[in-house]
Parts: C-alpha cells; sequence; structure tokens
C-alpha cells in the first residue's frame, strides 16, 4: 500500500488518450491529491486541461515515424528535447505515480522517469495505460520501462507478457443509462413511436465511409421507413480533403429526387455533431461507429448492440483488432470498409447495399439485439476504474475477482502475419495443385472474410512490395469480390518516378503486380467482360511477364471467353514477340482458343523458328487443337508436321539410380510401409 | 621442402646434381602443378565417400531450374580438397620464405576459411539459405583488404620502393595514380567483389573451376614475367623481384583445379561448395593486387564480371527496386539454360568464352 499524493497525468494528442488520463487521475483522487498534467503544447489537452482545473506543463515530443526514414531525425532530436524539459519537471513536482495513457506524448515522461530511477533521483512509480488492442511501436517500448502496463483489450496481453495487467477502459465520466422515455424526453427532436433507433457516427470529426455508405444506404432503407428510425452524426471534419457535413448534404441531394427526400426525412435526421450523446444511447436500439476503443467502451457501457466499421490501414490495424475483440466477445458485428475501385483508383468503401441489409437484419431481429445486448455490456470491463486505482495502489498485485472474457479458439496472438498467411497458402496450394482451396488453410470463414479484408488493405499502400503481397494473398484466398479492385490496378497507368524509368521502370503498379494481379485473377477464375478487357490490354503490357501471364490467362478461361476473337488476334501477333517467355506462352494459348482456320496456319509455320522451345510451343498448341477435335483434315496435318524441326539444345538427364531409388520408396510406403512417409 | 632441399643439397654433393632443377622456376612449376593433380585424383574420391557418410552433403537453394533439383545431396566441399593438394604442393615446390606467395596464400587461406564457415552453417541449417550473414562476410572480407594493402605499404612489402600505392591498367605503361588512401578503397572493392563473382559463377557442374584455371594460369605467366628482369625490361613492365614464385603457385592451383574437374565434370560427384568459391575468388583478387593487375580482371575475369554483374542488377535494381524482371534469368548461365540450352552446353560454351579473354588478357602483356 503506497501513500499517493502527488500524480503526475501524461498522455494526448487526440481526445482518446487525454479523457482516459483525466479519468484515471480522478479515481486516484481522496481529496489531498496534487495534480500536474504534462501534454505537448497545440493539441487537445492544451484546451481539455487547463478546463478541468488541473495544472499543465507542456514538453517537446513527436510522433513515431515507425521506420528508418529521415524523418526519424527529428523525432530523435525532440524526444531528447522531451526527456530533458521532462527530467526537470520531474525533479520539481516529484511525483509518487506516473500514469501515462500513450500516444507519444507521454514517451519524453516516461523515458525521463526511468532515466531518473536509475540514477536514484525518483522514487515515482509508472504506470501505462493501453487503450487499444494492439499498442503503438512507441508505447510497445514504454512498456519496458513502465511498472505495470494496464491494458484494454485481453488480447494485449502478449505484447507486455511480464508486467501486463488486464483492466479494460477507464471511462471518464459513468455513463448512466437513463430508462429510455427519460432520454426521449431530453432529446430536442421527436422519434416517432413504435421505430427502431440506429445511432450511427464515425467518432467526433466523422468517418467518410460510414457517411457516404449511410446515405447510400437509404434507398434500400426506404421500405423499412416506418418500422426504423436513423441518427447519423456527420462529424465535424471540415478540411481540404473532406467536408464531412457538406459532402454529406451534397451526396443526398444527387442521389435522392425532392420526394424521395420527403420520405427520408420521416426515419432519417443528420447533424454534424449530437451534443449529449448518453440521452441518444439512451434512446437508441443499434449503435453503428467505429472502432476506437473509447467509442467500443462507451457502447459497451450503454449495454448497446454494435454493427462496427472499423477503419482500416491504421497502425498495428489496431481499429479492426478492437472490433475482433469486441465481435469474438459477442457484442458486435463487423462490417468491413472494402478497398474498392472509385473513379479509377483504389479508396476505401463500404457498399450502401451491404450496409442496409445489415442494419435491417439486425435491427428488425429481436432476438439477436438482445443476444448482442447481454454481451455487449459483459464485454466492457466495468470496474476498470477501480481496479486501476487499486492496482495504482498497490491493494491489488494481481488482477483477478472479475470474470475476464476469454480469447476465441484463434487466439489474435498466434494470428499469422500477411507474410506468414502467404507462406501457408503457398505451401498449401504447392502441396495439392488440383485440390487447393483456401477454406483448408483458414478455418473460420469469419477469419477468411477478416484475411481478405486485410489483404485488400494492403492494395493501396504506398509501397509496391506491400501492394504486391496484397494481390498475391487475393488471389489465394480465392478473393472473388476483390477482383474488380485488381482489375484497376491492372489497368491503372501513373508513370513511375523519372529515375526508375531511366533504369527500366514503367508504372507506379510495377511489373510485379501486374503479372501477379494476372494469375491472381486465374486463381480467382471469374471472367467478366470487365476482366476480358483487362487481359486483352494486359497482352500488350511493356512487361514480358504480363504478357506472358495474359496468354496463360487466356488459355486458362478458354472457352468462357465472350471475345475469342479479338484474344486470337492479338495472340497472333505475340507469336512474332521479340521475347521468347512470352511468344511461347502466346503459341501455346493459341492451342487452346485458336481455330483451325485463323490460329492453326500461324503456328505451322513456326517449324523453322530459331529457338527449340519456340518449335515446341508450336507442336503443344497443335497438338491441343488435334486434342480438342479442331483440326477436320488430319491427314494433311500430318503431313505437314515432319517439317519441324527436332533436334534441340535442350535434354531432361535421367538418372537411373534415382528413379529405382524413387519406385523403391513409393512401393515400400504403398504396402503399409508406415513412417516412410516425409 | 624439396626447394629447400635441393638449394642445400646439390651445391655440396654432386650425387644430388639433379636437385639443381629447383632453380628453375619452369621446372618446379611443371612439379607442382603434377603434383597437384595426382594429390587431388588420389584424394577426392575418399573425401566424397566421407562426406557422404557424414551427411555433409549440398543443400541447394531453389533456384526454380528443375535441373537444379536433381542434384540435391552431392557433397559440396570440394574446395576444401582443392585448397589443401595446393598448399601441400606449395609447400614441396615453393620458396616459402616468399612474401608475393605468403600473401597469395594467405588470401586463399582467409578466404577458403570464410567460405568453410559459410558451408557448415548451411549444412547445419540444412537450408541454402542458413548460411554466414552478409553483413558477417563483407567485415571479414574488408578486414583482409585492410591488411593486405597494411602489408604492402609496410617495410616487409615485397614490392619495390614507391610501388605500394601504385594503380595499373592494361594498355598503358605508367600508373595512373600513386597513393595509398586512393589505392585502399580499389583493393577492398576489388577483393570483395572478385570473391563474390567467382562464388555467383559457381552454380553449373564445372563452370567455375576452368575459367578460374584460365584466370590464375594468366595471372601466373604476369608473375613469371615480372620476376624475371630480362622479360620485365623486354615488356616494359616494373620489375618484381620475387614475383615469379607466383607461377609456382599457379600451377599448383592449375593441377589442383583439373584434378578437381575430373570429378566435378558433369554430371558432378562433388562441388566445390563456398570453400571453394571464396578460396578462388580470394587467390585471384590477391594474384591480381600483388601484380598490380586488378583492371586486367575486367578483361580475364569477364565472364566472372558478367555473371557478377546480370546477377546483382537483377536482384538489387530489378526485383527489389523496380519490382521487375530486367533479364529473363539471372545470372547469366541461367539465362542461357532458361532459354533453351542445356546445362552442359551452356558450361561449354562459357568455357570457349572464359578461353577468349585469358587469350585476350595474356594479349595485354605485349600490347601497351
Amino acid at each position: 500500500m503506497h501513500e499517493i499524493r502527488r500524480i503526475l497525468l501524461t498522455g494526448g494528442g487526440t481526445a482518446g488518450h487525454v479523457n482516459p488520463a483525466l479519468a484515471i487521475g480522478s479515481a486516484l483522487d481522496r481529496g489531498d491529491a496534487r495534480f500536474l498534467f504534462v501534454g505537448v503544447r497545440g493539441r487537445v489537452e492544451e484546451q481539455v486541461v487547463p478546463h478541468e482545473g488541473m495544472a499543465i506543463k507542456y514538453v517537446r515530443a513527436s510522433g513515431f515515424p515507425g521506420t528508418l526514414s529521415p524523418a526519424l531525425l527529428p523525432f530523435l532530436a525532440d524526444l531528447s528535447i522531451g526527456i530533458l524539459q521532462s527530467a526537470w519537471i520531474l525533479c520539481r513536482f516529484r511525483p509518487d505515480v506516473i500514469v501515462g495513457t500513450g500516444g507519444y506524448v507521454s514517451a519524453p515522461i516516461v523515458m525521463a522517469a526511468a532515466l531518473l530511477r536509475k540514477l536514484r533521483l525518483s522514487r515515482a512509480r509508472v504506470f501505462i495505460h493501453e487503450q487499444n488492442a494492439v499498442p503503438g511501436k512507441l508505447n510497445q517500448l514504454m512498456g519496458r520501462f513502465a511498472d505495470r502496463v494496464l491494458v484494454t483489450f485481453p488480447e494485449t496481453l502478449s505484447f507486455f507478457p511480464a508486467n501486463g495487467a488486464l483492466v479494460g477502459y477507464p471511462l471518464r465520466r459513468s455513463i448512466a443509462a437513463l430508462g429510455r422515455e427519460e432520454a426521449l424526453q431530453k432529446i430536442d427532436f421527436a422519434i416517432p413511436e413504435q421505430r427502431k433507433v440506429v445511432l450511427a457516427f464515425g467518432g467526433s470529426q466523422g468517418s467518410r465511409t460510414i457517411n457516404r455508405a449511410l446515405v447510400d444506404a437509404l434507398r434500400h432503407l426506404l421500405p423499412f421507413r416506418d418500422r426504423l428510425f436513423i441518427i447519423h452524426g456527420t462529424g465535424l471534419m471540415k478540411n481540404r480533403q473532406y467536408d464531412a457535413a457538406a459532402d454529406t448534404e451534397k451526396r443526398l441531394r444527387s442521389l435522392y429526387n425532392e420526394e424521395e427526400r420527403a420520405q427520408i426525412e420521416s426515419f432519417y435526421l443528420h447533424r454534424p455533431y449530437f451534443y449529449n450523446i448518453e440521452n441518444l444511447y439512451s434512446a437508441s436500439d443499434l449503435v453503428i461507429a467505429r472502432a476506437g476503443a473509447g467509442s467500443l467502451n462507451e457502447i459497451s457501457a450503454m449495454g448497446l448492440p454494435a454493427l462496427i466499421i472499423p477503419k482500416s490501414n491504421l497502425p498495428g490495424n489496431h481499429q479492426v483488432m478492437n472490433a475482433r475483440s469486441m465481435e469474438r466477445a459477442g457484442g458486435a458485428e463487423i462490417l468491413y470498409e472494402q478497398i474498392a475501385p472509385a473513379s479509377g483508383r483504389l479508396e476505401e468503401w463500404l457498399d450502401g447495399k451491404v450496409l442496409a441489409e445489415a442494419i435491417v437484419s439486425l435491427a428488425l431481429d429481436d432476438e439477436r439485439l438482445e443476444r448482442l445486448r447481454s454481451r455487449s455490456r459483459d464485454f466492457l470491463n466495468q470496474d476498470a476504474l477501480g481496479r486501476i486505482a487499486r492496482i495504482i495502489r498497490s491493494e491489488e498485485t494481481e488482477p483477478a475477482g472479475v470474470p475476464l472474457p476469454t480469447p476465441g479458439p484463434l487466439s489474435e496472438e498466434r494470428l499469422p502475419t500477411n507474410r506468414e498467411l502467404l507462406a501457408l497458402l503457398e505451401k498449401a496450394e504447392r502441396s495439392g495443385p488440383g485440390r487447393y482451396s483456401p477454406k483448408t488453410v483458414v478455418g473460420r470463414p469469419q477469419d477468411l472474410e477478416f484475411f481478405k479484408n486485410r489483404a485488400s488493405a494492403l492494395l493501396i499502400h504506398p509501397s509496391w512490395p506491400e501492394r504486391n503481397l496484397g494481390v498475391k494473398l487475393l488471389g489465394l484466398l480465392h478473393a472473388r469480390e476483390k477482383a474488380p479492385a485488381l482489375v484497376t490496378l491492372l489497368k491503372e497507368k501513373n508513370p513511375a518516378s523519372f529515375l526508375k524509368r531511366c533504369f527500366g521502370g514503367d508504372f507506379e503498379q510495377v511489373g510485379f503486380i501486374r503479372r501477379n494481379v494476372v494469375i491472381a485473377l486465374v486463381r480467382i477464375d471469374v471472367i467478366d467482360a470487365e476482366i476480358e478487357a483487362a487481359l486483352l490490354e494486359a497482352l500488350w503490357d511493356r512487361y514480358y511477364e504480363v504478357r506472358a501471364e495474359a496468354a496463360r490467362a487466356a488459355a486458362h478461361f478458354g472457352g468462357r471467353l465472350q471475345s475469342r476473337s479479338r484474344f486470337v488476334r492479338v495472340l497472333l501477333q505475340n507469336l512474332g514477340d521479340r521475347n521468347l517467355d512470352a511468344s511461347t506462352a502466346a503459341a501455346e494459348a493459341l492451342g487452346v482458343i485458336g481455330g483451325e482456320r485463323d490460329a492453326l496456319p500461324d503456328l505451322l509455320k513456326l517449324w523453322d523458328a530459331r529457338f527449340w522451345k519456340m518449335r515446341a510451343a508450336a507442336l503443344t498448341g497443335i497438338l491441343r487443337m488435334v486434342e480438342r477435335g479442331e483440326v477436320s483434315d488430319r491427314a494433311a496435318l500430318a503431313a505437314e508436321i515432319p517439317k519441324f524441326i527436332l533436334t534441340s539444345t535442350d535434354f531432361r538427364p535421367h538418372f537411373e539410380i534415382k528413379s529405382i531409388y524413387r519406385r523403391l520408396m513409393e512401393s515400400l510406403s504403398g504396402t503399409g510401409g508406415e513412417g516412410l512417409q516425409p | 621442402m624439396i626447394y629447400f632441399l635441393g638449394k642445400y643439397l646439390h651445391p655440396h654433393y654432386e650425387i644430388f646434381s639433379l636437385l639443381r632443377l629447383v632453380d628453375y622456376i619452369s621446372a618446379r612449376a611443371i612439379g607442382a602443378a603434377l603434383t597437384a593433380i595426382i594429390l587431388t585424383l588420389a584424394l577426392t574420391p575418399l573425401v566424397i565417400r566421407h562426406l557422404h557418410r557424414r551427411g555433409l552433403v549440398d543443400q541447394r537453394r531453389n533456384t526454380g531450374v528443375a535441373s537444379a533439383f536433381d542434384k540435391a545431396g552431392t557433397p559440396a566441399m570440394g574446395g576444401a580438397v582443392v585448397v589443401g593438394c595446393v598448399l601441400v604442393s606449395c609447400l614441396l615446390w615453393c620458396n616459402m620464405s616468399n612474401r608475393f606467395l605468403l600473401a597469395v596464400l594467405a588470401g586463399m587461406i582467409w578466404f577458403g576459411a570464410l567460405g568453410l564457415a559459410d558451408d557448415i552453417a548451411k549444412t547445419r541449417a540444412r537450408s541454402g539459405d542458413g548460411g554466414m550473414s552478409e553483413a558477417r562476410k563483407l567485415l571479414l572480407q574488408a578486414v583482409f583488404a585492410a591488411g593486405l594493402v597494411i602489408f604492402l605499404a609496410s617495410p616487409w612489402t615485397p614490392l619495390p620502393a614507391g610501388q605500394a600505392g601504385a594503380f595499373y591498367v592494361p594498355f598503358h605503361k605508367t600508373p595512373l595514380f600513386t597513393s595509398l588512401w586512393m589505392y585502399l578503397p580499389i583493393v577492398f572493392f576489388f577483393v570483395v567483389a572478385v570473391g563474390n563473382a567467382v562464388n555467383i559463377t559457381d552454380g553449373m557442374d564445372g563452370l567455375a573451376i576452368v575459367p578460374s584455371v584460365f584466370a590464375i594460369g594468366v595471372l601466373g605467366l604476369f608473375g613469371y614475367f615480372l620476376g624475371n628482369a630480362i622479360w620485365a625490361r623486354y615488356l616494359n613492365y616494373p620489375f618484381y623481384p620475387g614475383a615469379g614464385e607466383l607461377a609456382v603457385f599457379a600451377s599448383a592451383f592449375a593441377g589442383a583445379g583439373i584434378g578437381f574437374l575430373w570429378f566435378n565434370a558433369y554430371p558432378a560427384q562433388i562441388f566445390m561448395g563456398d570453400t571453394g568459391s571464396m578460396a578462388i575468388g580470394g587467390s585471384i583478387a590477391v594474384l591480381s593486387v600483388m601484380l598490380k593487375q586488378e583492371v586486367l580482371f575486367l578483361i580475364l575475369g569477364g565472364l566472372f564480371v558478367a555473371e557478377a554483374a546480370t546477377s546483382q542488377i537483377q536482384d538489387k535494381i530489378g526485383i527489389r527496386w523496380l519490382g521487375r524482371r530486367i533479364f529473363m534469368r539471372a545470372p547469366l548461365h541461367h539465362a542461357m539454360q532458361h532459354k533453351g540450352l542445356a546445362e552442359t552446353k551452356v558450361v561449354i560454351r562459357l568455357w570457349i568464352v572464359s578461353g577468349i579473354l585469358a587469350l585476350a588478357a595474356l594479349a595485354t602483356l605485349k600490347l601497351r
């Protein structure tokens, strides 16, 4: 049991970090404690903290760039200055306890405290609270300097095996759930009776994906207008890329005519921001939200069923991980945003129809709502603040007592990374080429969905090897619905940098990406007019591997191609391709899709091609044609074929002893020779 | 040993007069070559069997070329045999107090040991990719390069005064510059590049050893001419007293190489491994540095240069940076194979190329 009189709180940048710090502070206060908040100038804390009547001091700090890059230098400079400033503050204030709630803001204080403690100049104990399921890089590092790391989600414990403690999320004010009637009275607009109330918002700033999808969804929700009421907080964001309120208004006007808008107004209300959101919570039956730790925990505190739309491509993919944690606890359902083509390039996007279906199926199903509602309440550790206070006061060494949400069957800490997943899938495909299916590698359908979405998020990654990884994964995961996104990559022709073009580069979507898109489309095995057009274009690609793979793709889709004759025409031209891989692939493909009239004569002309591989490819093509029964005059063809020059500069060695060995091993393992198989 | 024995015995005893032959470099060179051939021919089969029994066989990288797959399970420490036989032959036939020779032997052993460590690490890891880290290899090569330049600049240098920092180019009589500080980075880059070039070339049966024998042979001839006052004056080279001993080393190496080829010829029973390729690279590098023929390697080792260049361009510029292949396959020998040439044909054609390059390099002796 420690006497705690002087408490230093740090953390900030966004309200999501400041509020937990203030919450923990108030929980530790027994009336006689002195507080100091340390933050960064110009961020949220500058307004919020003085407003609370708390003293605040500022240090230098900036965000960790994450990788080795030139941005590392200013970061290190800021950090060094920040640590010196922090050391000075610590020596003056002499806190008993330091509580950091993350964000880069708390880094200098935590490091300075660790330093001073090494020098025996400070006795302050350091606690860090991590709000998200996946801690940032800097917070992972900070965790080593802290006495305890208090985490919100059970999945996070694996990042801090030595000193982690599961406590839950410190909600600032206990959001008291009002009775529905009482709440309805406090709201400044009327909600008609007998409606299911859906509250949708993307945080205080708003989310473009949710806003746009919800407006699109209204058309599909119209038929249910007398059973639903939708409250939409569009958010306060207003910058050059996106003005939440104006964009939503514009979209409403462009999508719906006067009459439809009147109908919509009867069940849909949008405003940039709602004050006293707890009243709305109390009146709602379903919440649609982003997966920030604060939002999820508020929803859970209110015991509300939620439809979560996590934002992808955040550090550590933490919103998706937060959402999965709540989903697996049974308190929410997830709708992933898609990476899909929008006006020629890929963007995050959510189909309005999909959203509408999800809303209707959830909001109008009382049984499901009830199930989610009870689990949602269990998800949050309702006594988070009490437990945090007990741990900091050393009244409780090991978190126990309150039942913890147990992780599901597929533990998050063992979730394969994208690269590991690729290795797994490739291995499975190699071992059984004909029988391969991603389902054999990824068991749970929800996980397959998750992996597909995680992979498709890579398609808009700034570095090409990552995008390439995404392309490969989508192909191996047989992500049918992502085919349009892949085609967009293939058709997008933004030139690469000048320097790269000097060395033989061509487009931003580099040769490997385009090649792998074609391979992925074959693996996904879906063809439509759009894909056909892209494949035709790929036969003309600047990079030879794309041309070769496109020819193989043409052979793969074969009879399913609508514009067969155009493929044949381009492939005939590719027979003269200067690149051997591209020309041989064209010859073999012609055997599958070419006819006796249009392709056979050209293949026969290759009898004296310089490279034997070209002659062999022509023969392969002709063989396929004959096997398809495409050749009517077999005798005439038989007279032509002997012209082919059959000498070759290559052969395959045959090692007698190795083939005997193989036969022996096969017969041994065939007759019940157990343990001989690898 | 025979050299010292002869030196000691023949002036005093009439009966050993035949041993005066040791005064002739040519005679010792022939003796060294024959000794090395006989030793390798006799020892290699024993080593092959021993390696098979110990399970120390090659762990191939998956190169994607079908034929490479069938070669898994071939022992890969042939290089150690070559190095050992060259050493024994040199001990017998060379003047072991010659500092030109000592420098070259040091290079061969240092790089050979580096390769051996890598080979052992790969066998342990049971994978062709589990070897020593790139950075550590580079560091150890750099240490040797620095040591070599310090040796050249030290009082113990075998080079005549003023030659340590001299940098010669073919077809040009005077040094381009004479400055140790400018010379040091060149030596470093050269030593590292040659060592790895041979390593990359060693990808097909017999492909690395024959061009290596050509290259070392030509360098041995250079050593013979530069170490001979009359020839050096006639060819307008600076006279390096003692460099002739390198000719004996070169012929020992050629002998061991031919003995190795006996077993390494397609289909190979043994590979040289990193031990061999690094030792060869180290020897060529130090020979060139000692004889001031670094730039000549562009011609003499043109094959190695092309192999290394294609491989590096493909990997570093193409695959890592541009996201495309620049050559259909790399290095050169895989590109030829991919176009439809059998391994044997690729190897023999590249032998021919390296033979022509060796002759061209020899021509620079007089063309200055």
